[in-house]
């Protein structure tokens, strides 16, 4: 195993590999973890797709570059998220219907474009991401957005934690509750440009939403909600890369993903939220599972 | 009896309709305010009011002692979030949560009067029990506990009683008569004529696009429910007679 690990860290595109995505799972995890506690794990997915013409039209402009990225996706989630805002406050439908509607036209949009240039556009590396081929400007990229999200967090954790809990009462105390959604959604969208590089845009919101859904099995307070998540996110990450190097015609996205789909699989399993709280002989209040308790007991 | 909030002439609706007109009133310090009304009579809307969260179509509010820096506040239940990976004591220190800073801790202080107001509420033995593991009246106490931490002079309690056995209901009426008698105003809506109104000073009842108010006994008439269509003639005729009756038995 040792021998293993020498001969990955031997290799300068392994190093950048491993650094990067060490860094990606830190700036992650907090958004993957409110994305799952906020019910928005869907609309994670939804952003992600709603990105990718401006992505496109960035790359097609200015070619493959993290400026053309950060600044075609950064406008095309900002436009999206602002018409998904203002369909589900001035007209019938809900948020879910207008961004499903916004993402639906943004991806057939990115498809059509992406299309009409032709060959020129790498699409596997565009789909599945390429790690393995991380450029200096990516991983300042990777790094600067890590470290805005967890600067960030510092000031946002307590007014998420009380909106999703209880969005009434937040409303209710805070003078501009508007403002913690649309900067969660700012940073939703720029971490969903630093992992497109990195994992593509198809398995970009995987490694969000997996790892938290993961923790969620485990952890009964948020803290451990949000180190769990990180070290899901980080284990799948390091473990897919390796086997993605053990398997070289395996791209490193969907291996990091399928990784972090495994432990999802052990965490249903076994996690005492999970069924692994089922299969226990319930001692006390406290073990009882989400599952048992929550329906008869739901308040009105 | 000096008034946390005066309202003067105040009409309260929407763009396309206008729910009521014309209510003057004063909220006291040190009483209890009942509101009742049909559905969509306007009590939650009132309330969001009173909360800043939307403006009246007319009229003025004014604080004589300017506007409170918080307001206690609980709302019904039917956006919290019971599976959110939080226990008891995380909730309860919530109502204090405009004093920490944006990136402060709890410091010694705090903590101890979270305990003093989960001992108040009766939740001090589950402080660290996960909300999802929560009964409906264990929950509702827990919000109780979050209230009194926000030591607000203006509480606003929405439907408290509506997931509560008679216990539960019983002990939080009790920290309801508390804070009355600590000088604080505390306004309730209530979806039934119950026990409860008996710990309330005053009512506001709407309805029928009017909004009536005064002490309790005054304003919960047999007719004038009847007038704003919070109950049918049968239902008051049987609903007072039942009490004439019991009264006359005692």
């Amino acid at each position: 195993m040792f021998e293993l690990f020498s001969e990955l860290w031997s290799f300068a595109f392994m190093q950048r590999a491993f650094v990067a995505t060490t860094v990606l799972s830190a700036s992650v995890a907090p958004i993957g973890a409110f994305l799952v506690l906020r019910r928005l794990s869907l609309a994670g997915e939804a952003m992600a797709h709603a990105i990718t013409p401006g992505v496109v039209i960035g790359f097609v402009v200015a070619g493959l570059s993290v400026t053309s990225l950060l600044v075609g996706g950064l406008v095309a989630g900002v436009v999206a998220a602002a018409l998904t805002a203002l369909l589900a406050r001035k007209t019938i439908l809900r948020s879910d219907a207008s961004l499903a509607s916004i993402y639906l036209i943004a991806l057939a949009a990115g498809i059509f474009i992406l299309s009409a240039a032709g060959s020129a556009v790498p699409l596997k590396s565009f789909l599945f991401g390429s790690i393995l081929g991380i450029d200096d400007a990516s991983m300042m990229l990777v790094g600067g957005v890590a470290t805005f999200t967890l600067v960030s967090f510092a000031f946002l954790l307590r007014p998420l934690i009380i909106s999703t809990c209880d969005p009434t009462f937040f409303e209710a105390q805070a003078k501009r509750p508007w403002l913690i959604e649309q900067a969660f959604m700012l940073l939703l969208v720029l971490n969903l440009l630093a992992a497109f590089k990195t994992l593509g845009t198809l398995m970009a919101v995987g490694l969000m939403i997996l790892p938290a859904t993961s923790a969620r099995y485990w952890s009964s307070t948020i803290t451990g909600q949000l180190g769990l998540t990180f070290f899901f996110a980080l284990a799948s990450c390091w473990v897919g890369l390796t086997l993605s190097y053990l398997f070289p015609e395996t791209p490193s996205g969907p291996a990091i993903v399928l990784t972090a789909g495994g432990f999802f699989l052990i965490s249903v399993l076994l996690g005492p939220l999970g069924f692994g709280g089922r299969w226990r002989k319930p001692s006390n209040q406290t073990s009882r599972s989400l599952a048992q308790n929550s329906n008869k007991e739901r308040p009105q | 009896m000096s008034a946390v909030l005066e309202i003067r002439n105040l009409a309260l609706g929407y763009s396309e309709l206008t729910l009521f007109r014309g209510l003057s009133m004063d909220v006291e310090r040190g009483s209890t305010l009942a509101i009742l009304g049909a559905n969509g009579s306007g009590k939650s809307t009132f309330v969001k009011m009173l909360l800043g969260l939307m403006a009246p179509l007319s009229g003025k509010l004014s604080w004589p002692d300017g506007p409170p820096k918080e307001i206690g506040y609980l709302a019904q239940m039917t956006e919290f979030d019971r599976r959110f990976p939080l226990r008891v004591r995380d909730l309860v220190a919530m109502g204090a949560w405009k004093g920490f800073g944006l990136a402060g801790r709890l410091d010694r202080e705090t903590s101890a009067k979270v305990a003093s107001a989960m001992d108040a509420a009766g939740v001090l033995d589950i402080a660290d029990r996960s909300l999802h593991t929560l009964s409906g009246g264990q929950l509702q106490r827990a919000l109780f506990a979050r209230v009194i931490m926000q030591d607000a002079p203006l509480i606003l309690l929405d439907e408290p009683f509506a997931a509560v056995d008679q216990t539960t209901e019983a002990h939080l009426l009790t920290l309801i008569d508390r804070w009355r008698d600590e000088g604080r105003a505390v306004v309730l809506v209530v979806h039934d004529l119950s026990s409860v109104l008996d710990h309330c000073d005053n009512a506001l009842l709407l309805g029928n696009g009017e909004a009536c108010h005064g002490s309790v006994d005054t304003i919960l008439t047999p007719e004038r429910l009847v007038a704003q269509n919070y109950l049918s003639k049968s239902q008051a005729s049987w609903m007072f007679r039942a009490a004439r009756e019991e009264a006359a038995h005692v």
